[in-house]
């Protein structure tokens, strides 16, 4: 990809550099909102460690668990903003700050919480929670930086659309046989010290590729219909590679028991389609093959069975399989409305975290308890903020695939999001994918860096519309109409 | 699909991109809707349902603060201090009890084995948790902490409760006294009772638990409350209100085919049901007041078809049966059938109905509910909610008095009296006290009714008694309950006429 970037002369484009106040001024809110959420959290640690220890406290000293890692964070948004503004596009300028927002949430969260939970040595150095998540925070931020800056043309997108496929697939089968079996679900791919879970990328590729198919057949789609009986079905030849991919990626994802991520790209196939025909009628068609599933997989799996029967009733087995879902839920109520304060949560049973998954599957939980109600609305709305300036940019966007990438990239964030809090708060059946830009993983916050990035490069409203995309449109339906005619007696 | 104009394509295309827009924008609200039934969602655990789940008793917070803080005393109805709490040395919390009698009803509170009893249904308002309701958590926020902790005083009678349960002795079994008119309890006692205090003392905990768990005697269950028993004859008087109440039988109904049917047994369904009265009464047939004195299995058979099983199943619904008796202790649901029967009510047939109305069928009933049955009766027909918590004492939120509350009116005060009329022949008539012997307390008059209630194959037959005193205007209430003690006039009878004397020595005779 990178040589597709590189591929457009740089000549073309004049760099002038662009203020860029919005952002600036979101930034600053950014900044002062973890800060002060820092110096509270080091000051309730202290007051608690004083009052288990039986102590008094004479005199706080405001300063956050680490003060140099959120240092740090702050500097690379300040970086990543200084670079939009030297590069002087005219793109999206509230997306930065709110995932900025969201990921120095999900800083403070891993610094509070016990280091050991999550440990890995690189040589000498032997990293921690906190460090590895703002490790992987900065790398995430470097790759909004970079596509942000430098994605000028979507044409190595759509033009590859099979290429993507194919090498999401070849992904997937990687992991598949080289992968490594974490809570009986085959997920993560270790090369050397790092180890990553190739489903969050895909979910991108899968996206792409919808993207690019749907935007190629989206009239014949929507218009044309396969009569079975009374029934209209969309015209089954087009649909076909379609629903072949999907259906490769979710039986993959099945056999892998990766259920979140099922559920996730099934819903992205639905809404990019109905997105793409507005017919409502296949998102009709494709819950009833929800649901078929669901019935299909319940009955057949018994990690499903384990997971719906947990999910009905948690407290049968409290101590047991329904542990998790009980804690979660005991933080909950014991956040109330304001919450109990930033460090003030999460109390340890014998040194143990009531919430194991605590920093990949219930990071909600733990800040439901810590902000409390009023926060956990606070944090879904920062959601809703991402989720509608991905689909304002489809909106605008003159170009159909542009729309539906745009469109699709966001609802992966929203549609994550959605699914695990809804987990979470006992809405539905538990499913372990991550809360986008908060959750602990590295390539969760890849993955979601490289949606960030894209949504932004894709908002440019530059005085030069990108030219390929143009040119795509005028010879694409050419060639379609020339496929049909040489099939057409 | 092929016949498409190739202008016609491109036509579409573009009115299609402008509908593009508006499945964005439709997709957006979706979004939108789904996000609002997250914050619904949120809202239900930390509005709605924040208290309780705050402030259950395995919540690691609730835990994390039953180790340091000193919990609220409970005493007894004249002010005896039943459970209380200290620091140890190393100024941990250590709770302790007053005895054994009272473990069944006010449980336990350990580190280790979490809460039982009264320590466990009000273990947050004894912590000083309570009043975490949303707002009241609100401006907590803002104010300095206080001592928040609540006492509980009972209704319990600690004289009444050592009484009973040494009156139980090595037997395993169950008493329930308590006030008719206010529905508050005496005495609620199980036997085998255990060393609440052993299993509080962290030093003590695990051994003593562990051999708790392991007795097949099962000392942890409170039997008064969770045990389910076949019910015996004591259930003919939940037959009899039925009837009443439904007008399917009067006072004065007789049954033609009874007198014929004693010396062979009443054939239902080919099922033969037997009497042993038949030398006493001879060729009578008997009314309700002598069928209850002399326990006729027949009489009552016959009236428990008149009532049907529908009804049958209503009426004694009304008295608590069906669903958990709401209680400040956890309590079982007692069962007139199995319920899964084809016949109305859930029975399996005739012989069925005809069995569980004299006590015999698949009739299950807690020891608890049975005295609701005798305490309705005593009360003309007003059952009064069974309570043995009447005030949550202190200064924080939540401190406030129980009375005594009406639960339902279960039938009329003349109906009520017939029975209270029938229960008293039962225990004071010439037959009856052959029947119930020593269940009369001297100088006070009793009413009541013994159950034998048959298990089958060999061994004894639980014995059972409930009554009341005195009939007129009556104080106590009891059910009396022996695991295979043997004949209801054997054990339960005499053990409910002593403790009710107790009762009135302690109280003053009416």
């Amino acid at each position: 990809m990178t040589a597709a970037i590189a591929a457009r002369p740089a000549s073309r484009f004049r760099v002038r550099p662009r203020p860029r106040f919005t952002e600036l001024v979101l930034l600053a809110i950014v900044a002062v909102a973890l800060v002060v959420g820092a110096v509270s959290l080091g000051a309730t640690e202290q007051l608690r460690a004083a009052t288990e220890a039986g102590k008094a406290v004479r005199r706080l000293d405001f300063l956050p668990p680490d003060p140099q890692g959120l240092l740090v964070y702050l500097l690379g948004l300040a970086a990543v903003h200084a670079g939009f503004v030297l590069a002087g596009r005219r793109t999206d300028q509230v997306l930065l700050p709110t995932v900025g927002m969201l990921g120095g949430i999900g800083l403070l969260l891993m610094q509070r919480l016990p280091q050991n939970l999550v440990v890995q040595s690189f040589g000498s150095a032997e990293l921690g929670l906190g460090q590895l998540q703002l490790a992987w925070l900065l790398v995430a931020l470097a790759v909004v930086g970079v596509l942000g800056l430098a994605v000028r043309s979507d044409t190595w997108l759509r033009t590859y659309k099979y290429t993507w496929a194919a090498a999401g697939i070849g992904l997937l089968l990687l992991v598949f046989v080289f992968g490594s079996e974490v809570n009986g679900a085959r997920l993560s791919l270790s090369i050397g010290p790092v180890t990553g879970q190739p489903s969050e990328l895909l979910k991108v590729i899968l996206v792409v590729f919808l993207a690019a198919y749907l935007s190629e057949n989206r009239a014949l789609l929507a218009e044309e219909s396969t009569r079975i009986g009374p029934v209209r079905l969309p015209p089954l030849p087009y649909l076909a590679p379609m629903v072949v991919m999907w259906a490769i990626a979710l039986g993959i994802v099945v056999v892998q028991r990766d259920l979140g991520a099922a559920l996730l790209f099934f819903a992205i196939f639905l809404s990019l389609l109905y997105i793409a025909t507005g017919r409502p009628s296949y998102v009709v068609l494709g819950l009833l093959l929800f649901a078929g599933g669901a019935i299909v997989l319940y009955s057949l799996f018994g990690h499903v069975q384990a997971r719906v029967d947990n999910w009905l009733d948690p407290w049968r087995d409290p101590q047991g399989a329904g542990f998790q879902v009980v804690q979660a839920l005991y933080a909950f109520g014991r956040g109330g409305i304001l919450g109990v304060g930033l460090g003030a949560g999460l109390p340890t049973i014998g040194g143990r975290l009531p919430i194991p998954a605590v920093h990949s599957d219930y990071p909600l939980a733990a800040l439901g308890e810590e902000l409390g109600l009023v926060g956990l609305l606070a944090l879904l709305g920062l959601y809703l903020v991402v989720v509608s300036r991905g689909l304002r940019i489809a909106a605008a966007s003159h170009d159909d695939f542009r729309s539906l990438l745009a469109a699709g990239l966001a609802l992966v964030v929203g549609i994550q999001a959605f699914i695990i809090a809804a987990g979470n708060l006992k809405l539905i059946p538990l499913t372990g994918i991550t809360l986008p830009f908060i959750s602990y993983g590295g390539s969760s916050l890849l993955a979601n860096a490289v949606v960030v990035g894209l949504l932004i490069a894709l908002s440019d409203r530059g005085i030069e519309p990108p030219p390929a995309p143009r040119d795509r449109k005028r010879h694409l339906p050419r060639l379609s109409r020339l496929r049909r005619a040489r099939v057409a007696p | 699909m092929s016949s498409a104009a190739p202008g016609g394509i491109r036509g579409l295309r573009r009115r299609r991109s402008r509908a593009i827009k508006a499945n964005v924008f439709r997709t957006g609200v979706a979004v939108i809707a789904g996000f609002a039934v997250l914050a619904v969602g949120a809202g239900w655990w930390q509005v709605v349902e924040a208290e309780r789940l705050a402030t259950a008793a395995d919540n690691p917070a609730v835990i994390a603060v039953a180790r340091r803080a000193l919990r609220g005393e409970i005493v007894d109805r004249n002010g005896a201090w039943l459970a209380r709490s200290d620091r140890d040395q190393n100024g941990e919390a250590l709770r302790r009890y007053r005895d054994d009698t009272i473990s069944q009803v006010v449980g336990y509170a350990s580190r280790k084995y979490g809460t039982a009893g009264l320590e466990r249904t009000f273990n947050a308002q004894l912590l000083g948790l309570s009043g975490a309701d949303p707002l009241g958590g609100l401006a907590g926020k803002f104010l300095p902490a206080q001592d928040r902790r609540l006492g509980l005083q009972l209704s319990l009678d600690l004289r009444l409760q050592r009484a009973a349960v040494r009156g139980l002795g090595n037997d395993i079994g169950a008493v329930v006294m308590l006030d008719p008119v206010t529905g508050e309890i005496l005495a609620l006692a199980s036997t085998p009772v255990y060393d609440a205090s052993a299993i509080a003392d962290p030093a003590t905990a695990t051994r003593t638990f562990e051999a708790l768990q392991a007795d097949e005697d099962r000392p942890l269950l409170p039997r008064a409350t969770l045990g389910r028993y076949v019910p015996g004859s004591v259930f003919k008087i939940v037959t009899g209100i039925a009837g009443l109440d439904t007008g399917a039988i009067t006072p004065a109904t007789t049954f033609q085919q009874q007198p014929a049917a004693e010396e062979d047994g009443l054939l239902v369904d080919g099922f033969r049901i037997r009497d042993g009265h038949h030398p006493m009464t001879g060729d009578t047939a008997l009314d309700m007041a002598e069928a209850t004195e002399v326990s006729c299995n027949i009489w009552y058979a016959l009236a428990g078809l008149a009532i049907g099983g529908d009804r049958l199943v209503d009426e004694a619904s009304k008295l608590g049966f069906g669903s958990a008796i709401p209680f400040d202790l956890p309590t079982a649901v007692s069962s007139v059938t199995s319920g899964d029967g084809r016949m109305p009510g859930g029975f399996s047939d005739d012989a069925e109905l005809a069995s569980a109305a004299f006590g015999q069928g698949e009739t299950f009933v807690t020891p608890l509910q049975m005295a609701l049955v005798a305490a309705a009766v005593a009360n003309d027909g007003v059952l009064m909610r069974p309570h043995v918590v009447t005030a949550l004492t202190g200064d924080g939120p939540g401190a406030r008095a129980i009375g005594p509350e009406t639960w339902r009116r279960v039938m009329s005060p003349d109906d009520a009296r017939a029975l209270q009329a029938a229960m008293e022949q039962a225990v004071e008539g010439d037959l009856g006290r052959l029947f119930t012997a020593g269940a009369a307390v001297p100088g006070v008059p009793t009413a009541g009714k013994s159950g034998t209630a048959e298990l089958g194959g060999k061994g004894e037959p639980h014995s059972w008694f409930i009554g009341f005193a005195p009939v007129e205007n009556p104080q106590v209430a009891i059910a009396v309950l022996v695991e295979r003690g043997g004949r209801g006039g054997e054990r339960a009878a005499p053990l409910a006429g002593a403790l009710m004397e107790r009762y009135f020595e302690l109280y003053g005779t009416p």
